[in-house]
């Protein structure tokens, strides 16, 4: 017992001890969340940038931080401020995490120091406008600045449809089945949209815009899920995997699909262009890269689209921090952002560079000059559009993604009475925000 | 040979070829995840030989160790779960004595209180437990990450059964030659306690060394993280979709310690929980 209780003393002291970091006192310290999404080594990157970053500001000091998935890093800072922590400085969360964050306070408007810049305007409309659309609220104020951005893609294994006689890929939905079904054999898919898993909502976004109309628009308080345009999309979607027989019913799984794609199971898939890297690097034939194929809304590019997606860096601030603090913060915001960061971030990860310069600077120049599929990947941003997100998005994504489940396992038969259900329960929902 | 000896020979095969089927199935998560950690990664398992790919490869632990600063987590991971059992065992020694031996007002309300905590999942109390904390000012400390879990009210009600179980004359006994409170906590009961608290450790070194949300939450330094965060870092690809090589090379990475630890002492465990009556 007593050898217990002087090795137990020796630890809790030993661990006191061993606890917290030594800083120099009169630095800035700036706390800085960031969530990994790909398989990169994404601590020890910031490090370096981090390291970049001091070297040239004098006085301020980086801490980067690791907190898990998107959805880790949202439970993390909700937890550490309604639990009275100090949080994060800056954060990097999902773009559509927006509303979620400025309804509670946590978060400042980036406009005030845009606004507050020589060249903020130069600045602000280097950004792809597309990338812009999830980070300004209906006023038009900026609150986040785009940095780890992707938008889904069609990828097509070009040896398969060559050997199919088809030298283009497919620019419409029409022709899309057609190659599709040309492609698909007893042990290959024709084609894989990953809607399967419980989180359809984002590659379901991009067929409701190809037909013609988005889920969502500026507006927060609105949500047009019961549309024909929104009926008929998540119907064809369905459709691939029964009628049309190109891929799985109900869709196929979304850490699969880009597995698949890659061990020749299947000839064409969407996925995000986040996984651009992986696969150019992984695949032993010819991979081709398309805008996705335009819908209904118009056969002449008008019905291109997809929505937006990836991780904006947010401003945290209560109204405590100081103006040394916040602009501190705002150095380290504009570093992260700038093209040349954007342009190291983009070719190590696959992510695409949110801003136009980003693209003419190394190391990214050279590797979209190697590989043209960077370059289409950037041009569909386009005819991008807003990534669903609304007052209330967790939950009323919640519903959205399970009524688009049921619609396509085929759990309901009637899409549109489906869909009619679940835009009553959002607008009931909604109502209170107006 | 008569009757009844045949057929009991056929009921103890028919038993053995039951167990080693049970046993089969929960071998083929832990063979699946070694099979899948050595394929290349460009290799799903529904290509091709469903066992081994073209051939046995590294380079799946060679991404997964780069990925983490894995000792670093080690030392952390066996710091933490070494000092959640330690305490563990002196607060739940004391505790179980009490409620097994001692007689005072309100004691079976006590117990009940200490059941109910059984029934609360942790998440609910995460925000509370984080002001807790971080009122304390222990806020990204080691200390913080051991703090909550230095009772266990598993641990309370296991041993206040064994104690139960041990004859109350060897305590008289102990008292009668000059025993005091905690030479017979010591002497009589601890001593004939040790399958239970052989299960115990296991129960709580292995839920520990699993914990994640906790740990995650109440610290921001890399230096003072345990495995599980390392092993997010793996698991959270959702922007390029599934590395399953990698995962399993780190899945194996975190988990060899313990099932190294229970291949090694397998006779003492399961002996300890058919003792101590776990199942």
């Amino acid at each position: 017992m007593n050898r217990l209780c002087k090795s137990l003393v020796l630890i809790t002291a030993l661990a006191l001890l061993m606890t917290g970091a030594v800083i120099a006192q009169d630095d800035i310290v700036i706390d800085f969340y960031f969530p990994s999404a790909t398989a990169n080594d994404a601590e020890g990157i910031f490090q370096r940038y981090a390291d970049t970053f001091e070297e040239r500001n004098e006085g301020i000091s980086i801490n980067p931080v690791f907190t898990g998935s998107y959805t880790d890093t949202r439970n993390t800072i909700l937890t550490e401020l309604q639990g009275g922590g100090a949080g994060p400085d800056v954060a990097v969360m999902l773009s559509i995490d927006l509303y979620s964050f400025a309804e509670e306070g946590y978060i400042v408007p980036a406009q005030g120091f845009i606004d507050a810049m020589d060249d903020g305007g130069a600045y602000i409309n280097d950004f792809f406008p597309s990338l812009m659309a999830n980070g300004v609220d209906d006023m038009g104020n900026v609150w986040s600045i785009p940095f780890q951005r992707s938008t889904p893609i069609l990828y097509y294994n070009a040896d398969l449809l060559a050997e199919a006689g088809y030298d283009s890929p497919p620019t419409n939905n029409a022709e899309l089945v057609e190659i599709a079904q040309a492609l698909t054999t007893d042990d290959r898919d024709g084609l894989l949209v990953p809607v399967a898993g419980g989180f359809p909502i984002w590659m379901y976004q991009s067929f409701a815009i190809a037909y013609g109309r988005n889920i969502v628009s500026d507006d927060p308080t609105e949500v047009y899920f019961n549309t024909p345009e929104a009926v008929a999309a998540v119907e064809f979607v369905r459709s691939l995997g029964t009628d049309l027989g190109v891929g799985p019913a109900g869709g196929a799984a979304w850490g699969d699909t880009p597995v698949a794609f890659l061990a020749g199971q299947a000839a064409m898939i969407y996925h995000t262009t986040g996984n651009l890297s992986r696969i150019l690097d992984g695949a032993d034939f010819e991979v081709g890269v398309w805008y996705l194929p335009s819908g209904p809304a118009g056969d002449d590019g008008a019905g291109y689209g997809s929505p937006t997606g990836g991780g904006n860096l947010y401003i945290f601030d209560d109204g405590s921090k100081s103006d040394a603090e916040l602009d501190a913060i705002w150095k380290w915001v504009m570093f992260l952002s700038s093209p040349e960061i954007q342009a190291d971030w983009g070719a190590t990860t696959g992510y695409i560079a949110a801003n136009a310069t980003a693209w003419e600077t190394e190391p990214l120049a050279s590797r979209a000059m190697e590989y043209p599929q960077y370059g289409v990947a950037r041009d569909q941003l386009q005819h991008a559009d807003k990534e669903f997100s609304s007052y209330a998005t967790i939950t009323i994504q919640g519903i959205i993604n399970k009524t688009l489940e049921s619609i396509l396992t085929g759990e309901s038969e009637d899409a549109q009475a489906a869909m009619d259900e679940a835009q009553a329960q959002i607008d009931g929902i909604l109502a209170e925000y107006k | 040979m008569n009757g009844s000896n045949g057929s009991e020979r056929i009921l103890r095969r028919f038993a053995a070829s039951v167990k080693t089927v049970i046993a089969i199935f929960f071998l083929i998560p832990l063979v699946f995840t070694i099979l899948v950690s050595v394929r290349p990664e460009a290799e799903p398992v529904t290509r091709g030989n469903i066992f081994f790919g073209s051939e046995v490869t590294w380079e799946n632990y060679d991404r997964a160790l780069i990925i983490a600063p894995w000792s670093m987590h080690y030392v952390n991971s066996v710091i933490f779960v070494a000092g959640v059992l330690l305490a563990q065992l002196v607060t739940v020694t004391c505790a179980a004595y009490a409620f097994a031996r001692m007689r005072f007002f309100g004691r079976n309300l006590l117990l009940l209180i200490i059941l109910l905590q059984l029934m609360i999942p942790s998440g609910v109390l995460l925000v509370q437990n984080f002001r807790m904390i971080n009122t304390l000012g222990l806020f990204d400390t080691r200390i913080a990450l051991m703090i909550p879990y230095w009772g266990s009210a598993f641990g309370v009600l296991l041993l206040r059964q064994t104690f139960r179980e041990v004859p109350i004359e060897l305590e008289e006994a102990a008292r009668i030659d000059g025993a005091n409170l905690v030479q017979v906590i010591r002497h009589v009961y601890v001593t004939n306690a040790i399958p239970a608290y052989l299960a115990f450790a296991l129960v709580s070194v292995s839920s520990h060394w699993n914990e994640f949300l906790w740990p995650f939450i109440i610290t921001r330094s890399a230096e003072i993280r345990p495995l599980t965060v390392g092993l997010n870092k793996l698991i959270k690809t959702t922007d390029q979709g599934a590395f399953y090589g990698q995962l399993m090379a780190g899945t194996l990475i975190v988990i060899a310690p313990l099932v190294l630890l229970f291949l090694l002492f397998q006779r003492q465990f399961v002996e300890s929980f058919a003792r101590s009556g776990i199942r």
